[in-house]
């Protein structure tokens, strides 16, 4: 379907609603145009493309066996290739109409959006799917039909509500001092929500987005000199004391990182099978498909840790580049936000980018032992159906705020 | 890299300079440290470390599996299996899990053990304490039969029922398993025991034939190695290689089980009778110098290799009461059950040695073959008398006349008359300063200076007792191999047990060939000497190794032991069968025999029984001289359907006796049956009515009887008796063995061999 089409498709849908002005051909909602003219930015969809193709086809390749034998799956060697591949076709979708939609629009609901993403992250607390038997994990809930991680959608919250609070207040930040305060206190409570889910890496992911954006929001140097020697107490604090505010099952992986016993079957289980996948594939890999720890050996080789097995089959120089297109993905997100219109699309760009980034290089580091185990999934590797629709949500984002049409009418 | 990023990041529009710095900053630590820090943990997981984790990953993904050879077999020469492998089980249970399971599925699992392998609870529950295992074998080498019980066991579950619960299964293969072993299997158990051997445990062989071709028997085990997963559940992993096992080789002996059972009977009866420490035989093949039987009496059965089997040893052991000492007594016990003393132990051949000096002396012509010498009891050597067993002296003699009697001052002649050179010459030629060099594990050194003298030392003295087989020790399998080349017309044979080596499927691998050693006297030397020993068995001291018909030629020894108290004697025997061309040759030894000590009285007549049946086993035909025809046995003629007078006729005939069952006219059925040999004037028993049939008698007991005795003694009872022994020339013969034992009830006219033997004249110490 190509974006013509798309854009037809959206113009006479969007034709039967009331709440439309129609004005030199141009739909318009609250003043501003729908949908926005000029053609977006190639480059990044390709890359993409080549991705999303990728982590479909290892994420085919290392959920075979499991699904093959796992009861869950009632032995369906292609259940999740099959799901995954659904959202996949929906979340391009998406990311097409996205892209045609005017960013500007989000702005009129960003309040709608922070609440939404609130109010799920509090009502997970309460009610989310059971994973394990202490029941401290509460990441997960389900909806009908479907189950979602109330973090990734506070993700998009957060990036959308800062990008649009960070230009609205520019003038107000750099007058009164005490406003930047607020703006780091609301992004640790919504980190503090996500900590209080079990969920670690969320919660770092999180707050290095928020800080980041803060950062290239513009507000004054100075707080962040003050944020790092903080944080550097903070964690030392945090260090003393983190028998009393980790859980126990959060600080047997920390300390099952450290101890790197390659023999431990229990707590290490997870990594060390992932190091002996990586290892198993060296530099040239065991070819595509012919991965041996898919076989039972690497647990769930489909989520967090399928990065492991695509470096098993595809060995070390295949994965290098599927990193470097990573680090292009981001790198042309950062081109088109320095190119954006309007600090609002600049922001919301950074935030996705700073996102991908960020989750990339933590699934990657944690697949390689160079970070403690918290459980964090590889965007368009991992199997998880509405995290990837989310993700090309945000990446119809980004082309969207790369289309140079007008936002507003003359 | 900064002015790149700064050129990308050009802004189209109007951008403050402050934030495109941090944008620039903000990418470059997202790429350097972000990816860089990813790469450096990839290129360390796949690269610096991968050989780690990839060897890691193999040892959890490999199973290697070993794919056992399966040991050869050993089979006599005629393809008897003497020793086999099969597939047999041992019993694995696994503690760890099994604490995992109610109580009730234990009690139920154990009773289930208890009734198919009857184990007891309690080293059940020893068992199951082992708690940090997961796998602990509870029993070794089941069988079939028990493995099928324990399948059929084994696929059975406990449900058990909690309370408030749901029921919940508890498979009894989950906590036991069976694992494949191999056991040996020896279906003739103590027949050829000791050359056989046995294995260990670890299927090893441990003694005889089973250690001596241990790697060749083995063969070399194979490996599977296949990625498995790590859920068994998952079996279709392709990747896979064998490495074939390479199968054990089967031997094929030149032992003869027939002949073998022949020697093993005849020792065991020995050994009863008379209550000797230990005895042993070989029969060797004359013109190969295969080994066609060899036996050691200790009745050791290979298959249980570590039982004790002689009562009186193991007696002797349970009443030692230091436990260290009984175990190194029970270990050393049982080692010497395994010893083949045929080859491994050494004694002093005593007179047997005569034909060797004799031997010399033809061959070297310091002594004629028609010479005479006088006996006058005793010799005068240098500083001291040598006595002859007969101190009376045995008077003027010929040589044949001197090895008859065994005459020790005609042989200390000889050997003086040789000189320590060539009487050393002759020692080495006959092969007694080196091992025979037969395939056998143990086979006893020769040391010069401890089992012989050195030629150098040898003192004229020395020279007199070696002449007569005095004060050095050799092997059996030694003084064998020396007599094989006086009837094997001079020619040493190197003796060999494995005739042919086959592969797995059958296929000859290698066949061994007779190797001559050396010739070592002219074939003239041997002709003379086998008709002076032939003498021997006819009428000297070896008379009781006589077999009508056959031709024996022997020679007795009697020897003082070297070691062991006063008094301590060796008895043995050795010769060749058909003395014209021989075709076995025989060594009998029996170690400190009690009552009668003679080579003549107890080692002959033992050697006189396995050749007999050796040689009607081999299809040899007789050759009977004019004065053995003379008591030829007779062919019973036909003569049922036949009128009573005249059956009695054709009967008379023969020279046989008749016996009349019953008042009819007609012969309704005889017995013996038509063509059976029995010896002349023999009864035949005749029925004329049918419900008369079979009368029965009960054999009676002939031991100690003369020949005169037993034939009446027989003939009263109705049966008719064979003569076994040396009737023609010897005298005061009795009976020491019946082939059909006493009390027993036979047919009336079935024969009963009877064995006789003599003490007259038979001495030669």
């Amino acid at each position: 379907m190509s974006t013509e089409d798309l854009t037809r498709n959206a113009r006479e849908n969007t034709g039967r609603s009331e709440n439309k002005k129609i004005k030199n051909n141009k739909i318009r909602v609250f003043g501003i145009n729908l949908f926005i003219d000029g053609g977006f930015d190639i480059i990044f969809m390709i890359l993409v493309f080549a991705l999303l193709t990728t982590g479909l086809i290892m994420l085919f390749s290392a959920s075979y066996i499991t699904a093959k034998y796992s009861p869950e799956t009632s032995g369906n060697a292609f259940y999740y290739i099959i799901r995954q591949g659904v959202f996949a076709v929906v979340g391009v979708c998406i990311m097409f109409f996205v892209s045609k939609i005017n960013p500007e629009i989000f702005k009129k609901f960003v309040w709608a959006i922070a609440a939404i993403s609130i109010i799920l992250l509090i009502v997970v607390l309460f009610y989310h799917t059971e994973v394990n038997q202490a029941n401290t994990i509460k990441r997960w809930m389900k909806l009908p039909g479907f189950t979602i991680q109330p973090s990734d959608v506070a993700k998009i919250g957060m990036i959308i509500t800062l990008a649009y609070t960070l230009e609205k207040y520019k003038k107000q930040l750099e007058k009164k001092w005490w406003l930047p305060l607020v703006f780091v206190g609301g992004v640790a409570g919504v980190c503090g929500l996500v900590f209080l889910e079990s969920h670690l890496s969320g919660t770092i992911l999180m707050f290095a987005i928020g800080i980041g954006m803060l950062f290239l929001g513009g507000i004054d140097r100075r707080w962040f000199i003050l944020g790092i020697g903080a944080a550097v107490v903070l964690f030392a604090l945090f260090w003393m004391f983190k028998e009393k505010i980790l859980s126990p099952y959060q600080i047997e992986r920390i300390t099952s990182f450290s101890a790197k016993d390659y023999y431990d079957k229990d707590t290490r289980w997870q990594t060390n099978q992932s190091l002996f996948a990586l290892g198993s594939g060296g530099i040239f890999g065991l070819g595509l498909g012919n991965s041996r720890q898919k076989f039972m050996y690497l647990p769930e080789p489909q989520n967090d840790f399928i990065f492991a097995i695509v470096g098993e089959e595809l060995g070390f120089i295949r994965c290098v580049v599927i990193l470097l297109l990573f680090a292009a993905l981001v790198t042309r997100g950062f081109i088109i936000a320095a190119r954006a219109r309007s600090a609002y699309e600049r922001l919301l760009v950074l935030g996705i980018c700073l996102q991908l980034g960020i989750q990339t290089v933590l699934n990657i580091l944690v697949v390689t032992d160079m970070m403690p185990n918290t459980g964090i999934s590889l965007p368009f590797f991992s199997y998880g159906g509405t995290a990837l629709l989310i993700q090309l949500f945000e990446m119809g984002l980004v082309l969207a705020v790369s289309r140079p049409g007008e936002r507003r009418p003359h | 890299m900064f002015e790149f990023l700064k050129k990308l990041t050009k802004p189209r529009r109007i951008l403050k300079k402050g934030i495109q710095q941090r944008m620039i900053g903000v990418l470059a630590f997202m790429l350097i440290g972000g990816f860089g820090a990813s790469l450096v943990g990839l290129a360390k997981a796949q690269i610096t470390d991968s050989d780690f984790f990839r060897l890691m990953a193999q040892s959890q993904q490999l199973s290697d599996t070993a794919i056992p050879a399966e040991r050869g077999v050993i089979y006599d020469r005629n393809m008897t299996v003497l020793a086999q492998s099969a597939t047999v089980w041992n019993v694995n249970m696994n503690p760890e899990l099994l604490s995992k399971y109610p109580e009730e599925a234990k009690n139920e699992i154990f009773m289930n053990l208890e009734k198919i392998l009857g184990l007891t609870q309690e080293e059940l529950e020893e068992k199951a304490s082992y708690k940090q295992y997961n796998s602990i074998k509870i029993k070794s080498k089941i069988e079939k039969a028990d493995r099928d019980k324990m399948l059929k066991f084994l696929k059975g579950t406990y449900i058990y029922q909690p309370a408030n619960s749901k029921p919940k299964k508890y498979a009894y293969s989950g906590v036991i398993s069976l694992e494949e072993d191999v056991k040996r299997y020896y279906p003739y158990a103590s027949l050829g025991a000791q050359v056989i051997g046995c294995i260990g445990s670890d299927n090893n062989g441990l003694a005889g034939l089973e250690s001596k071709y241990d790697s060749m028997l083995t063969g070399i085990d194979g490996r599977l190695i296949s990625a498995r997963a790590n859920n068994s559940s998952i079996k279709n992993i392709e990747y896979q290689s064998a490495y074939n096992a390479v199968q054990g080789t089967s031997l094929v002996l030149t032992l003869d089980s027939s002949i073998q059972r022949y020697l093993d009977d005849a020792l065991k009866e020995c050994y009863e009778t008379s209550q000797c420490d230990t005895c042993y035989g070989i029969v060797m093949d004359v013109k190969t110098g295969a080994i066609l039987a060899m036996s050691t009496q200790s009745g050791y059965d290979p298959n249980e290799p570590y039982k004790l089997y002689d009562e009186k040893i193991s007696a002797g052991i349970d009443a030692i009461e230091n436990e260290t000492e009984k175990k190194s007594a029970k270990s050393t016990a049982v080692y010497q059950q395994w010893r083949n003393r045929a080859v491994s132990d050494t004694y002093e051949p005593g007179s047997v040695y005569k034909v060797i000096t004799m031997a010399a002396g033809l061959e070297e012509n310091v002594v004629d073959y028609d010479e005479t010498f006088t006996c006058t009891g005793s010799i005068h050597v240098v500083d001291r008398n040598y006595w002859c067993h007969n101190h009376s002296g045995h008077g003027t003699e010929t040589l044949t006349q001197g090895l008859m009697n065994s005459c020790n001052p005609f042989f200390i002649t000889i050997g003086q008359r040789l000189g320590v050179d060539t009487f050393y010459k002759y020692f080495e030629a006959f092969g007694f300063t080196q091992k025979t060099g037969i395939d056998l594990s143990g086979e006893a050194s020769p040391t010069a200076g401890v089992t012989y003298f050195k030629k150098d030392d040898m003192t004229k003295v020395n020279l007199a007792s070696c002449s007569f087989g005095q004060s050095f020790q050799v092997s059996a399998i030694q003084m064998l191999t020396a007599i094989n080349a006086v009837a094997n017309g001079g020619k040493l044979m190197k003796p060999y047990v494995v005739g042919k080596t086959l592969d797995s499927d059958g296929n000859v691998i290698s066949t061994t060939a007779p190797v001559v050693k050396r010739q070592v006297i002219s074939e003239s030397t041997s002709e003379k000497i086998l008709a002076s020993m032939e003498q021997v068995s006819t009428a000297g001291t070896a008379k009781n190794s006589y077999v009508a018909g056959y031709r024996v030629a022997g020679k007795t020894g009697t020897s003082d032991k070297l070691t062991g108290q006063q008094g301590d004697y060796i008895a043995s025997f050795a010769g060749c069968a058909p003395a014209n061309n021989p075709e076995i040759s025989i060594i009998i030894v029996v170690d400190k025999p009690q009552g009668a000590t003679g080579g003549g009285a107890v080692a002959a007549p033992v050697a006189a029984e396995v050749i007999e049946e050796t040689l009607s086993y081999l299809n040899t035909e007789r050759q009977y001289n004019d004065s053995e025809k003379d008591k030829l046995d007779v062919q019973v003629p036909d003569v049922t359907t036949k009128g009573v007078s005249e059956a009695k006729e054709a009967i008379n005939e023969k020279e046989l006796k008749v016996r009349v069952v019953g008042d009819g006219d007609t012969v309704v059925s005889q017995m013996p049956v038509y063509g059976q040999y029995i010896p002349q004037g023999g009864v035949v028993f005749l029925y004329t009515d049918d419900d008369k049939r079979c009368s029965y008698v009960e054999v009676p007991d002939f031991t100690g009887m003369t020949i005169s005795q037993v034939n009446r003694e027989a003939v009263d009872a109705g049966i008719n008796v064979k003569i076994s022994g040396n009737s023609l020339t010897a005298t005061g013969l009795t009976a020491y063995r019946q082939s059909v034992e006493k009390g027993k009830e036979i047919e009336c006219g079935s024969t009963v061999t009877v064995y006789f033997r003599t003490t007259t004249g038979v001495n030669d110490h």
